[in-house]
Parts: C-alpha cells; sequence; structure tokens
C-alpha cells in the first residue's frame, strides 16, 4: 500500500504576510482570552468610546445606564463613555447620516427595524464575541441569530427584546364569566361580550410599531407566514392568512371601535389605563403605565399568555433590539469589551427595566428572571422565550422584509379588511405589494 | 546729448514735431474696456452668491437626480446606474398614486384656506385697535413654535379618547358622548385623517400669509385707496381692482413660498398619522422618506421625491413669468 505525498512546493509566504497573520493571531487570542477572563485589554485605557441608542421607554433606565452601568465600567476600564439617546423612530436616519459620513458613534443600535442586512459591509464583524457569549452564557434562543447573522458572520449583539403579551381585566373577564384569554378565539368573545358593557377591545389599525407586531402575532398563531426560512419565497398567500384576515374583521365589528385606526404605540396603553379597555395586546410598558396612573385598575390587570391560534400554535413577535459597531470606529476593542460587560451583566439591565429587557441568552432565561420571576403576575412572560419570534419569522429579517414592515403592508391588509374591504381584494393587493417589493429586491 | 542724436536721429526741430504730434493710443483688448471692467466687477460681486446657489442648491439636486437613477441604497458606498427603473417602480405602487392625489388635494385645500384666513388676519391686523403691537407679535407663534411640539400638542387633541375638541363638541351637544357613532376619530378616519393633517399645515403657516400679505397692503399708497372711497367704490372692489393688482408680485412670491413649504411638509403628517389610516393621509415626502430612509432604498426615495419637481416647476415658471411681465 502507497501512501501519497503531498508534493512539496516552494513557501509562497512572505515575511511581511507572516508577520500581519501572526499579529493578527496573536491580537485576537489575546482579546478573546482577557474576554474570558474579564480583563479590559490595556490598550482601551485612556480612548473614549460613543453610544448611541434610543431612549427607553421606562426613563429610570436610561438614569440608571448612563449614570450607573456605563459610568463604572469606564471608571474600571480607563475610557470616557459618551451615551447619547434619541427616540427609537429616528435610529434609521441617524444610521444613514453616520454611514453617508463614515463618522459617528462606535456602537450605535437598531430597535425593531433592524438594518444587519443593509449594512452588513459597514458593520464590525463581531463573531467572536457573539460566540465567546453564547458559549458562556448557555446560547442563544433560535431566532437571535438571523437577526445579526449575513453570510455565516454576525454583525450585531442582540441585546434584549420586548415582549407584547395579553393584558386583560380579570376583574372585567370575572364578572362576566369569561375564561382568561388564553386564545384568539376567547380573546374575541370576550371581546364581544365587553364592548356592550362599555369595555371594548383595540388592536391599531394604523401604521405604527404595534401594529406592525400585534398583526404578525396573529397572523403567525393562525399558521401564517410572510417567507419561507430562506426568507427567499414570499407564503404571504395562504389560507391562514386569509383566516387571520377574517377573525381581524370579526374582531373589529364585535369588540372594537372605529378609535383603534388612529392609534399610535402609546394609545392602547392609554385605553388600558383610563379603565376602558378589557384586553390590549401590548409591551409591558403599558401595564407599568396603568400600575403609575391607575392603582385600581392595574390591581385588576393581569398578564396572559400569548393566545394560541387554531390550531393551538402560539407565536409571540416581539420587538428586537440589537447592538452594532461601525467598522469605521476607531476604538472597535473597547466597544467590543463593553458589548460582553453589557450581555453579562444582562440581569441588572433587566431589573432596571423592571422586567422589560427580556434575554436573547438562554442563561438568563432560566426560571426564576430577575423581577418577572418573584411577580406573580408577571411569571407567565418567563415562558415566552419558547414562542418568541421576529419579523420575517420563520425567516430571517431580510431587506424586503424591511421593506414590507416600513411601508406597513401587512397592517394596511388587516386595516382594509377591518374598513370593509373584501378578503380577496385585500389579499391580491397585499400579495401584489409583497411580489413587487420582493422581485424589486431580486433584480437589485 | 540725447541717445537719438547719437544714433543719426531727426534733428531738434524735427524732434519737436514729433513730440508735439498726438500720440497715438495703445491698442487695448475688449476686456481692458471700460464697459467690460464694469462688468467683470458686477459679475465678481455676483459670484458668492452664484456659487452659494450652485454648491448648495445645484450640487444636492444634481446629487438626488443621480440617486433616482441608481440603485443606491443606505448600507452599500457603491451605486450602479438603473436609468428610470426606480421611476417605473414608482409608477406601478399602489401607494404612489394615493400619495401623489393626497399631495395635490393638500396643496390646493391648504392654499385655499391659507389665502383665506392670511387675507382675513392681515386686514384685521392693518386696523388699528390697542394692543395691536402684542397682537401681531402672538400671531406668528404657530409659525415660530418648533414643529415636532406644535405637531404633538395636535396629536394629543385629536386623541380618540381624550380629544379636546370632542369633548367640547360632546358638552356643546354638537356630538354625541365617548364610543357613540358620531364621535369623531380625527385621526383614524381616512378623510377626517387627512382633513386634520390639513389643518394642522394651515394653523401652523397662515400667519406667514397673513405677514406677506400685511407688508404689501402697508405699501399701497392711502392716497390711491381713499381716491377710489371718493369714487365711491365698495371694499370687495378697491380689493380686486387696486389691492390685488399693486401687491401681485408679493402676492405671487408669497405663493410659491408657500407651495414650496407645504408640498415639502414632511413632519405634520409623519408625525400624526405616519401616512395611515391605511395610506389614506399619506403624501409624497413621507412615502419618499419611509422607502428612502426607513426601508434603506435611496434611489426609489429620491425618485419619488422628484416627482414633486414636475408638480412645481410649472407653478414656478408661471409665477415667475407673471412677475417679470409686470416689472416692465
Amino acid at each position: 500500500m502507497s501512501v501519497s505525498q503531498p508534493a512539496l512546493t516552494p513557501s509562497t509566504v512572505s515575511r511581511r504576510r507572516f508577520l500581519t497573520v501572526a499579529g493578527a493571531g496573536v491580537t485576537t487570542s489575546a482579546l478573546l482570552t482577557m474576554l474570558d477572563a474579564r480583563q479590559a485589554p490595556a490598550q482601551i485605557k485612556g480612548t473614549t468610546l460613543r453610544i448611541l441608542q434610543w431612549s427607553h421607554f421606562i426613563p429610570a433606565y436610561d438614569a440608571w445606564f448612563d449614570n450607573k452601568f456605563v459610568k463604572d465600567w469606564g471608571d474600571k476600564n480607563g475610557v470616557k463613555v459618551r451615551v447619547d439617546h434619541i427616540p427609537h423612530l429616528e435610529l434609521p436616519a441617524r444610521m444613514a447620516a453616520e454611514f453617508a459620513a463614515g463618522a459617528g458613534h462606535d456602537i450605535i443600535m437598531n430597535g425593531s427595524s433592524i438594518l444587519t442586512r443593509l449594512y452588513y459591509k459597514s458593520l464590525a464583524d463581531v463573531s467572536d464575541i457573539y460566540d465567546s457569549i453564547g458559549k458562556k452564557r448557555g446560547g442563544w434562543i433560535p431566532t437571535a441569530k438571523p437577526l445579526v447573522e449575513v453570510e455565516g458572520k454576525q454583525y450585531g449583539i442582540p441585546m434584549f427584546y420586548i415582549l407584547l403579551p395579553m393584558l386583560y381585566r380579570k376583574d372585567l373577564f370575572d364578572a362576566n364569566n369569561l375564561k382568561a384569554p388564553d386564545t384568539w378565539e376567547l380573546a374575541r368573545v370576550a371581546a364581544r361580550t365587553l364592548k356592550p358593557k362599555g369595555h371594548p377591545t383595540g388592536i391599531q389599525f394604523s401604521q405604527c410599531a404595534d401594529a406592525n407586531l400585534n398583526w404578525r402575532s396573529v397572523l403567525f398563531s393562525f399558521g401564517g407566514a410572510e417567507t419561507d426560512p430562506s426568507g427567499e419565497n414570499i407564503l404571504i398567500d395562504s389560507k391562514e392568512t386569509r383566516e387571520a384576515l377574517r377573525f381581524a374583521k370579526a374582531l373589529f365589528d364585535e369588540g372594537m371601535t372605529p378609535e383603534v385606526f388612529s392609534w399610535d404605540d402609546a394609545s392602547d396603553n392609554r385605553f388600558l389605563a383610563s379603565g376602558v379597555g378589557c384586553w390590549i395586546h401590548d409591551a409591558i410598558s403599558a401595564y407599568r403605565t396603568t400600575e403609575d396612573t391607575n392603582p385600581d385598575v392595574f390591581k385588576n390587570t393581569y398578564i396572559g399568555m400569548e393566545p394560541a391560534g387554531p390550531g393551538g400554535k402560539r407565536v409571540s413577535t416581539s420587538a428586537a433590539n440589537v447592538y452594532m459597531i461601525w467598522k469605521f470606529s476607531k476604538n472597535q476593542p473597547a466597544a467590543k469589551e463593553f458589548l460582553v460587560h453589557f450581555m453579562e451583566e444582562f440581569k441588572d439591565g433587566m431589573v432596571q427595566s423592571r422586567g422589560y429587557n427580556m434575554p436573547y441568552l438562554l442563561g438568563d432565561a432560566q426560571k426564576p428572571m430577575p423581577i418577572i420571576g418573584s411577580d406573580p403576575k408577571m411569571q407567565i412572560l418567563q415562558d415566552f422565550p419558547k414562542i418568541v419570534a421576529f419579523y420575517g419569522y420563520p425567516g430571517p429579517f431580510t431587506t424586503p422584509v424591511q421593506e414590507v414592515v416600513n411601508l406597513f403592508v401587512l397592517p394596511d391588509m388587516f386595516t382594509r379588511v377591518a374598513r370593509g374591504q373584501s378578503v380577496d381584494d385585500v389579499m391580491k393587493w397585499g400579495v401584489g405589494e409583497y411580489q413587487r417589493i420582493f422581485s424589486k429586491h431580486k433584480r437589485a | 546729448m540725447t541717445t537719438a542724436s547719437l544714433h543719426g536721429g531727426p534733428e531738434p526741430s524735427a524732434r519737436a514735431a514729433v513730440v508735439s504730434a498726438p500720440a497715438r493710443p495703445a491698442e487695448r483688448m475688449w476686456w481692458q474696456s471700460h464697459s467690460a471692467q464694469r462688468k467683470t466687477f458686477g459679475y465678481t460681486l455676483l459670484a458668492p452668491a452664484a456659487l452659494y446657489v450652485l454648491l448648495l442648491v445645484g450640487a444636492p439636486f444634481l446629487f438626488s437626480l443621480w440617486l433616482a437613477v441608481s440603485d443606491a441604497n443606505v448600507g452599500d458606498p457603491v451605486a450602479h446606474f438603473v436609468g428610470l427603473e426606480n421611476f417605473r417602480a414608482a409608477w406601478e405602487m399602489d401607494t404612489f398614486w394615493i400619495a401623489f392625489r393626497n399631495s395635490v388635494v393638500f396643496l390646493v385645500v391648504a392654499a385655499i384656506f391659507k389665502g383665506l384666513l392670511g387675507t382675513s388676519l392681515a386686514f384685521l391686523l392693518l386696523q388699528n385697535f390697542r394692543g395691536k403691537k402684542l397682537i401681531r407679535g402672538l400671531v406668528v407663534i404657530p409659525f415660530t413654535l418648533p414643529i415636532a411640539i406644535s405637531v404633538l400638542s395636535w396629536k394629543w387633541m385629536y386623541d380618540s379618547q381624550f380629544s379636546v375638541i370632542n369633548w367640547v363638541l360632546s358638552r356643546a351637544g354638537l356630538i354625541g358622548s365617548y364610543g357613540s357613532e358620531s364621535w369623531p376619530v380625527w385621526l383614524g378616519q381616512p378623510h377626517l385623517a387627512l382633513a386634520a393633517c390639513i389643518a394642522v399645515n394651515v394653523w401652523r403657516t397662515f400667519p406667514f400669509s397673513a405677514i406677506v400679505l400685511l407688508a404689501g397692503f402697508t405699501a399701497i399708497p392711502l392716497e390711491v385707496l381713499d381716491a377710489a372711497k371718493v369714487d365711491g367704490c365698495t371694499f370687495f372692489q378697491r380689493f380686486r381692482h387696486i389691492v390685488t393688482p399693486m401687491i401681485f408680485p408679493i402676492l405671487m412670491i408669497g405663493f410659491l413660498f408657500d407651495t414650496v413649504f407645504t408640498l415639502s411638509d414632511l413632519s405634520v403628517v409623519y408625525l400624526l398619522t405616519q401616512g395611515g389610516p391605511a395610506n389614506a393621509s399619506k403624501i409624497l415626502p413621507v412615502l419618499a422618506y419611509q422607502i428612502g430612509i426607513q426601508a434603506g432604498n435611496l434611489g426609489r426615495g429620491a425618485a419619488i421625491a422628484l416627482f414633486l419637481v414636475p408638480l412645481l416647476l410649472p407653478a414656478l415658471i408661471l409665477v415667475l413669468r407673471n412677475i417679470k411681465r409686470r416689472e416692465w
């Protein structure tokens, strides 16, 4: 038996290339070792780190983040950190401006509209810390990776997501012998029963972020989907979508008033806090608003599991939030170091956000979670990580889906049906919009 | 001894004749003429302004033209020429035509109301009354307030549940109670939503129309108006045959400004409805922003925004030609 020997060829590695590769290897391994040992690399000392993020819905979180969390980390590592806050709706415009200028912050946050696929060529590859954080904290929830991954590399660190569970008035349900809204059908029955008694329900039939999230929860729980898992093929034209549209029409006719056509993201908070609404499907900021403004209503407001669709499926479409590092950032080591620290101390953030920030890391999603694990009414939220989905589910948040989201195509489909257009007409319009957007991106 | 005599030049007597002969003026180039120099001086003074227009208006406009014919997107530094593809794509969009129609309705209705309210206010401010200066100061407040703050106040006034307008109307018995059929949902019913946005735009900018008109009115010689009065002209006759022709250039400039401001006003609609419900209040600037910036498709966003140009250009040419004609 002969063993073929590989032909010996003269080395083509130049001295310069050897030094470059070896240098990069040593730097990466040193960074990983330091990250592993939780010791900041000395080279970040004396540098400045600039972070751009939203103004949190829980103002106390921003105060803690800016004045305590960031300051402590900066003092410990000798890094001067500046945090700028802007409204979440302005983040995409600001990102476009910083990209065009090739300058700005080192770390930039994406909220709800995750723009990884649009900007990945200009973002730093953070696969190294994505993997190391995941390994250390029990792995990421399955839907986290598609948010930040392009061509096998990760260009962002999922920071937290925001759930939109059912918030319902248990006193009204009990007084009318209604079951908790564990399914969309039970929610509809409750709305039908309580609207004539002055307690309608409401979900935004308008062009706002919550409408995009809520109607996707309904669609996905009914078994519908916008695309296949690859994100390439449109699946919106299905009997499940038609079912979901019919359901929405019935829910509107029987249980809502026309005010839902004008609602923004905060209208349902006020609707619940005013004591009028029998249930809403919203983030727990609504629960907290009620706690602060109407204690009597708050006492009777309970949080329910994501309602199941006709087939028993539950999908909770949540608002994703991701940190990214610009490739043009001159302080990438400090930025990475900060993000690792942020994820390691995630539970502090969860406490400060009063349970608003939900964890992407399975290690942090273990029961009991801070705040929500100790509050009897909020404990149910600990079961959500299993059913959480984001835009594009079951596929990634691709650029065509991003355009569909930003043009509010899906909420418009539901709105048109609620306003009286036939399901067939609306499907024709909606499918046309999806096809037009997807084909345009394919051509590009 | 002169050099000439040394070299056999003319005799002194002849030399005197040469000296006394009128010197032939040196040949001067055209740019050395007095009028050319005056022109050069004029153009030099004009150059900074021309440069300013070229850099701050021409360059962005040319850049947006390039974006409109390219596949530029916000995350990619490289863009390729795609011809009129972006315009074709916009043309095929159902939403584009809704936004186009809404933009025209928005412009026309807002212009009518701004004209009526602006004229009335200008006439009121012409009268002599106590506190006139204070009132003149107060009326421009909507125009000077930060748009985000004023629009958010309107959003609260239009709130589906807590609208102060609705509660006042309800208490006055003009509409039913909250939850009833007659309770208007200002930002939720298609026609009301667009009307609500137009109302805020009118509220914000009609003081500007009033100030422009006021400037025109005060420039009219009182003798002319008095003579018309003596001749028995009514108020409307004086307005039609004297005031309007005399302030026509100012009116046109005001109209031009107002058209540009109204058509490019993104903030009011974006902050109140984002173009909803179901695109009922969507206008071209909002659509361009959503596609160009939020969805990242700069090329198509620019193409949609450029659709405003054919809408604005005829108005611009018409107005400028009219003013020019009246000057001569």
